[in-house]
C-alpha cells in the first residue's frame, strides 16, 4: 500500500452539515411521500376522531420539506458567499464551451473505461459538479417549487398559494402538478444509487478516503506504490 | 314582454310577495357568500336595475348543464326561467325554433348591443372550419364569434366550455377548443363542472346583476366564491383521510362506514369545486356522499388524467400504459444495474493493470 503523504481539509463543517441534514431530508421525504400516495397501512380500530394516521405522515413530509427548503438556501448561500474554495459554485460554467473541455471530456472518458488513469480532483470532478447540478440543484428546485404550490392549496390566499401558485395553471391542474412532484422524486433513489456507487468507487481505485471525508472532511492523498 | 323591466317587478306581477322577494335576496347573497350586509344591495339591484339579458348558446355539449341549471332549488327553475334572468335566447329551452329564433338573437345582440350576457354551453369545434358543429345552418365557430363580438362578458358554462372536457380529450379529432382559446378580448368567467353545480351557476348571474361587474376570478379565471377552496378541504369524510381510515373495495366494511374513498382514485384533494359544500339537487347529496370518488370533473383535461379509480394518473412509457412508480422503480432499477455493471468493469480493469504491472515487474 501507498504511504500516506497528505491530509487535506476539503468539506468544511457547514458542507459536512448541508450534506446529512440533505440526506436525512431526502430519504424522510421521499419515504413519506410515497406513503401519501399509497398509504398501505392498516387502519386503526375505533373511531377516526382518535387518531391521525395519514395526517402525521402529512406532517413529517411538510416539516422535512421546510427543513430541506432551508438548509437548501444555506448551501446556495454557503456557495455564493461562503469564500469556501470547494462548495463554491465559481467553477461550474456549463454555458461555456471551455468548461465542456479538456478536463470534463477527460473525466468521462475515463469513466467510460476509455482512458485508463482516472483523473483526480480535490474537490468535486466536473462529471460529479455536471450531476449535482441536474439532481440536487434542478431537481431540488423542482420539488420546491412544486411542493410549494401544492402546499398552497392547503391555505388559498396564504403566502404559499400567492407566491408559488401559478404552478397549478402552469401545469395544467393540481392533479398534473401532484403527478409530476410524484414522478421526479423518483430521480432522487436514483442520485443515490449513484452518488454511492461513484464515492464507493472512487475510495477504491483513487484511495483517497472520500466516504470519511463526509464526516472527518479531510481527504488524503497516498504515495504511488513505487513500481 | 315589458322591456327594462326589474326583478321585483317581475316577482310582483307573477304574485311574489316581499317576504319571499327578501327572503330570495337573502338567500343569494348565501350563496355568493357575502356578508349579511350586502343583502340590501342585492335588494336594491333587484328592485332598480333591468334585468340583464342572456343569451345561451350551445355547442359541442351534453346539455348536462342546461339540465343541472334546471334543477336549482334556490331559486326554483320556474322562478329563474321566468322571472330572474331575461333569458332571451336558448336554442334548447325556447318554445320558438329556426329563423326566429335566430332573429331573436340577432335582436337582442343589436338592441342591448355590449350589455348581454353570453352563456356559452359546450365548446366549439375548430378543425375544418368548425364543420362538426353546425347550429343553425352556421358552424358554432362562428355564432359564437359573431355573438361574442358584442357582449359585455361571456360566461363558460360548465367543463366543455371551460377547459374542453370529453370533447377535447386525447386525441381531439374535432379540434374542440374551449371558449378562452377562441375568445380573447371578453372578459370570461368560467363555471366548470361536468356539469356545473345550479346554484353555483344562478349565483355568478346574480353577482354579475348585482354588482355589473363580474365576480372575483381565480388564476384559472373561475369565481372564487365557489372555487377557491377543494372539495377535499370541506368534504364530510376529511376525519377519515386524516386518521388514514380508507376505501380499500367497493364491497368492504369500510365503504359501508363511509370512510374515505382517497384510495379507490378520489380526485377530490385534487379539485376546486363546491360540491361538498352546496351539494347537489337542493342539498341533497353529492358523488363522495353517495359513496363515489370523486372524478375531478371541474378540472381542466380530468378525462386525460385517469384512470377515475386509482390515485396516480397513467402515462404511456416504452408502448404500455405505466405510471410514476412503475417508471420510477424501472428508472431505479436501471440505474443499480448500471452501477453493478460499472463496478464490473472496474474490477476487469483493476485485475488487467495490476497482471500487467506483475507482468513489467
Amino acid at each position: 500500500m501507498g504511504r500516506l503523504i497528505e491530509e487535506i481539509y476539503v468539506w468544511r463543517l457547514p458542507v459536512r452539515f448541508y450534506h446529512w441534514i440533505n440526506a436525512l431530508c431526502t430519504v424522510a421525504l421521499f419515504v413519506t411521500g410515497i406513503y401519501i400516495a399509497a398509504p398501505v397501512l392498516n387502519p386503526p380500530l375505533g373511531e377516526a376522531v382518535w387518531y391521525k394516521g395519514l395526517a402525521w405522515w402529512r406532517y413529517l413530509h411538510f416539516i422535512s420539506a421546510f427543513i430541506f427548503i432551508g438548509n437548501f438556501l444555506f448551501r446556495l448561500y454557503w456557495a455564493l458567499f461562503g469564500g469556501d474554495r470547494y462548495a463554491r459554485f465559481g467553477g461550474f460554467r456549463p454555458w461555456s464551451p471551455a468548461w465542456w473541455g479538456k478536463p470534463f471530456r477527460e473525466q468521462v472518458e475515463s469513466y467510460l473505461f476509455i482512458r485508463s488513469e482516472e483523473p483526480n480532483y480535490v474537490g468535486h470532478n466536473p462529471v460529479a459538479a455536471l450531476a449535482h447540478f441536474i439532481f440536487i440543484f434542478c431537481g431540488s428546485s423542482f420539488m420546491i417549487f412544486s411542493g410549494l404550490a401544492m402546499y398552497g392549496e392547503n391555505n388559498p390566499g396564504g403566502f404559499s398559494e400567492a407566491w408559488f401558485g401559478w404552478l397549478i395553471p402552469l401545469f395544467g391542474g393540481s392533479y398534473t402538478l401532484h403527478f409530476a412532484h410524484h414522478l421526479m422524486a423518483w430521480i432522487f433513489p436514483i442520485y443515490v444509487i449513484m452518488h454511492l456507487y461513484a464515492v464507493f468507487r472512487h475510495d477504491v481505485v483513487d484511495r483517497t478516503s472520500v466516504t470519511s471525508s463526509i464526516i472527518t472532511g479531510f481527504k488524503h492523498k497516498v504515495e504511488e506504490e513505487p513500481g | 314582454m315589458q322591456s327594462n323591466q326589474t326583478f321585483a317587478d317581475l316577482f310582483r306581477a307573477r304574485g311574489v310577495s316581499r317576504r319571499d322577494f327578501l327572503k330570495f335576496c337573502s338567500l343569494t347573497s348565501v350563496y355568493l357568500g357575502l356578508s349579511p350586509s350586502m343583502v340590501p344591495s342585492i335588494v336594491q339591484a333587484m328592485e332598480n336595475k333591468p334585468r340583464t339579458p342572456v343569451i345561451w348558446i350551445h355547442g359541442l355539449e351534453c346539455t348536462c348543464c342546461s339540465e343541472s341549471f334546471i334543477r336549482s332549488s334556490h331559486p326554483t327553475i320556474e322562478d329563474i326561467l321566468f322571472n330572474m334572468i331575461s333569458l332571451d335566447y336558448d336554442d334548447v329551452l325556447s318554445a320558438a325554433a329556426g329563423h326566429q329564433l335566430e332573429d331573436v338573437r340577432h335582436k337582442i345582440m343589436k338592441e342591448y348591443k355590449g350589455k348581454y350576457i353570453l352563456a356559452v354551453e359546450g365548446n366549439a369545434s375548430t378543425k375544418d372550419d368548425g364543420v362538426y358543429c353546425m347550429v343553425g345552418g352556421d358552424s358554432f365557430l362562428n355564432t359564437l364569434k359573431e355573438t361574442a363580438a358584442d357582449a359585455a362578458a361571456i360566461i363558460a358554462w360548465g367543463t366543455c366550455a371551460s377547459f374542453g372536457c370529453v370533447q377535447n380529450a386525447d386525441p381531439n379529432p374535432t379540434g374542440a377548443a374551449p371558449v378562452s382559446d377562441i375568445i380573447k378580448n371578453k372578459p370570461i368567467v368560467k363555471v366548470p363542472g361536468c356539469p356545473a353545480i345550479s346554484e353555483v351557476m344562478t349565483g355568478v348571474i346574480t353577482h354579475f346583476h348585482t354588482f355589473g361587474t363580474l365576480p372575483e376570478l381565480d388564476r384559472l379565471g373561475r369565481p372564487k366564491a365557489f372555487y377557491k377552496t377543494r372539495i377535499h378541504d370541506k368534504c364530510y369524510r376529511r376525519a377519515f383521510f386524516d386518521a388514514g381510515m380508507f376505501v380499500r373495495s367497493f364491497d368492504d366494511d369500510a365503504t359501508r362506514k363511509g370512510w374515505c374513498l382517497y384510495k379507490m382514485g378520489c380526485k377530490g384533494p385534487t379539485t376546486y369545486n363546491a360540491c361538498s359544500k352546496i351539494q347537489w339537487n337542493a342539498g341533497t347529496s353529492f358523488p363522495i356522499g353517495s359513496g363515489h370518488p370523486c372524478i375531478g370533473c371541474s378540472e381542466p383535461n380530468f378525462w386525460d388524467r385517469g384512470p377515475f379509480y386509482s390515485r396516480l394518473a397513467e402515462v404511456p412509457f416504452l408502448g404500455s400504459d405505466s405510471n410514476a412508480d412503475k417508471i420510477g422503480v424501472i428508472a431505479v432499477g436501471a440505474a443499480a444495474a448500471g452501477a453493478a455493471a460499472h463496478a464490473a468493469a472496474t474490477a476487469v480493469k483493476k485485475a488487467k493493470s495490476e497482471k500487467l504491472d506483475n507482468d513489467k515487474a
